[in-house]
């Protein structure tokens, strides 16, 4: 596709970084999306050839060091999210809007899940069901930007 | 043959379109393999910590930038408090400065008597520690630990391990210095430990953060043991980390169950670890001015705990190590 759409994926990428890196706390933090992942997902859906596997797996390394955990772990969770979602991204554009939001939702599981697992093998303690809480926030903000006009490539029901 | 081959391959080359380099499964099997390593050497050897010091200094103005919103929003909120309001405050701080000038003659008066008496004792002098004040920057972003960023790094000389205070109580330890600013783990944390003593009776133990909550532990203390709901917690400073007497927290729940033979004890931080600001970086004094039978502690630390577990918590105010190590004298027994 166009190159100057390079630019968008990494100013974008950027913008949910801030958002990550904004003072989250308390009740907050328990919530907060996973913005960065979101907007890697979308570029994954929309532009596979400018935004893949590789530039997931960098991103996650941004992120570990943000958030202070090991090197890899978000960069891990990262890459197993983003292989799911680009192993199926031809059928994933061809999906209506709630079949879409369905899979993003299991992307984003996919990506907690993992991290969860490396985290315990890190010697963590689960944080219990409202460890998943930032998803469902993820997944409706999703539904909040499609709904804003954002083009996913899903198409809507009956069109 | 193999030419032949070679032009049918050439022949067989997929347009541009559908060209997507190698497979997402070998990009899979890549990056993870990539992930894994670093992972592994991240946390078991300390190649990465220096590279990681300095991509956080790289990332300081990001964090400015990503801070300014609530900092803004903060400054306006003071530049609109009201005139009553920093007139009550002003008040307010005045009566504290003066009881506190009260208090800290009599300490004087305290800490002069102390000198002299152990000066009597031929003991070694108690540790003085340097202290400095820090702001916290925000909470760690890793929803799996309790860390909270301080404003304080290496350009202040700040090391790991110092202890960090507030006025209330203990709040946690730094654990990862950066250039401008440093990790702080919170006493919450499951990662954490921390030497305490009960206020009231001077038993010894260890609490541990529980991680998810925000409490603490005292494991292994048996279930008859002299610990009653609303017992003070404070630093016993055999650790040579806190100072001695800080409070840390309070005994909320007592539990026994029959079918254990330890109390299961839970406490509350006294330290405001959610709502202070700013917070006190204690150091470690060096090594020299520890005294020379510095690792007896250590020692003492197994000792009674082993004993108490045996002999049951009736003895706990006679479990004192004098009995044991007689040359112990750098510690004063907390006050029956």
């Amino acid at each position: 596709m166009h190159p100057s759409k390079l630019k968008f994926v990494y100013l974008s990428i950027f913008a949910a970084y801030i958002c990550l890196l904004l003072p989250w706390s308390n009740t907050a933090l328990l919530l907060r999306p996973d913005f960065v992942l979101l907007v890697i997902i979308y570029w994954l859906i929309r532009a596979p050839n400018l935004c893949n596997i590789g530039t997931a797996w960098v991103v996650g390394l941004l992120v570990d060091l943000a958030t202070g955990s090991l090197f890899g772990q978000y960069a891990l969770a990262y890459t197993v999210a983003a292989f799911f979602a680009v192993y199926y991204q031809r059928r994933l554009v061809l999906f209506n809007h709630t079949q879409q939001l369905f899979y993003v939702f299991l992307l984003l599981i996919i990506s907690q899940v993992t991290l969860l697992i490396l985290k315990m093998f890190a010697g963590a303690q689960s944080l219990g069901w409202t460890y998943l809480l930032p998803s469902i926030i993820g997944v409706l903000l999703w539904r909040l930007a499609v709904f804003f006009g954002l083009k996913t490539g899903g198409r809507s029901r009956g069109a | 043959m193999l030419p032949g081959f070679h032009h049918k391959l050439e022949q067989q080359q997929a347009p541009a379109f559908f060209a997507r380099g190698p497979s997402p499964l070998a990009r899979l099997v890549f990056f993870s393999a990539l992930s894994l390593v670093l992972i592994a050497t991240d946390s078991r050897l300390q190649y990465l910590t220096g590279l990681r010091q300095n991509l956080v200094a790289l990332l300081q103005p990001l964090e400015v930038l990503a801070n300014a919103p609530s900092q803004l929003y903060r400054d306006i909120n003071e530049y609109f408090s009201t005139h009553n309001y920093l007139l009550a405050e002003n008040q307010r701080l005045n009566q504290q400065a003066l009881k506190q000038d009260i208090a800290l003659q009599r300490l004087n008066l305290l800490m002069l008597e102390n000198t002299n008496l152990r000066n009597l004792l031929q003991a070694n002098k108690t540790m003085v520690e340097s202290s400095l004040l820090g702001e916290i920057m925000h909470v760690s972003r890793d929803p799996f630990t309790k860390k909270i960023i301080v404003n304080r790094g290496q350009r202040n000389q700040i090391v790991t391990g110092a202890a960090v205070v507030d006025a209330t109580g203990v709040i946690g330890q730094v654990t990862r210095v950066y250039p401008l600013s440093s990790e702080v783990t919170l006493i919450t944390d499951k990662s954490l430990a921390i030497p305490v003593q009960v206020e009231r009776n001077g038993l010894r133990a260890i609490a541990f953060g529980n991680g998810r909550n925000n409490t603490l532990d005292l494991p292994y203390l048996p279930a008859n043991v002299d610990i009653r709901s609303g017992d003070k917690l404070v630093t016993s400073g055999i650790d040579g980390i806190y100072p001695a007497g800080l409070a840390v927290a309070s005994i909320t729940k007592i539990e026994t169950s029959p079918s254990s033979p330890f109390a299961h004890i839970i406490c509350t931080p006294t330290g405001g670890i959610e709502n202070h600001r700013q917070v006190l970086l204690v150091s470690i004094p060096n090594n020299d001015t520890l005294s020379p039978n510095a690792t007896i502690p250590h020692a003492e630390k197994g000792q009674t705990k082993t004993e108490r577990s045996a002999k049951g918590p009736q003895k706990a105010s006679e479990n004192t190590p004098v009995k044991h190590l007689p040359t112990n004298t750098s510690k004063p027994h907390a006050p029956e």
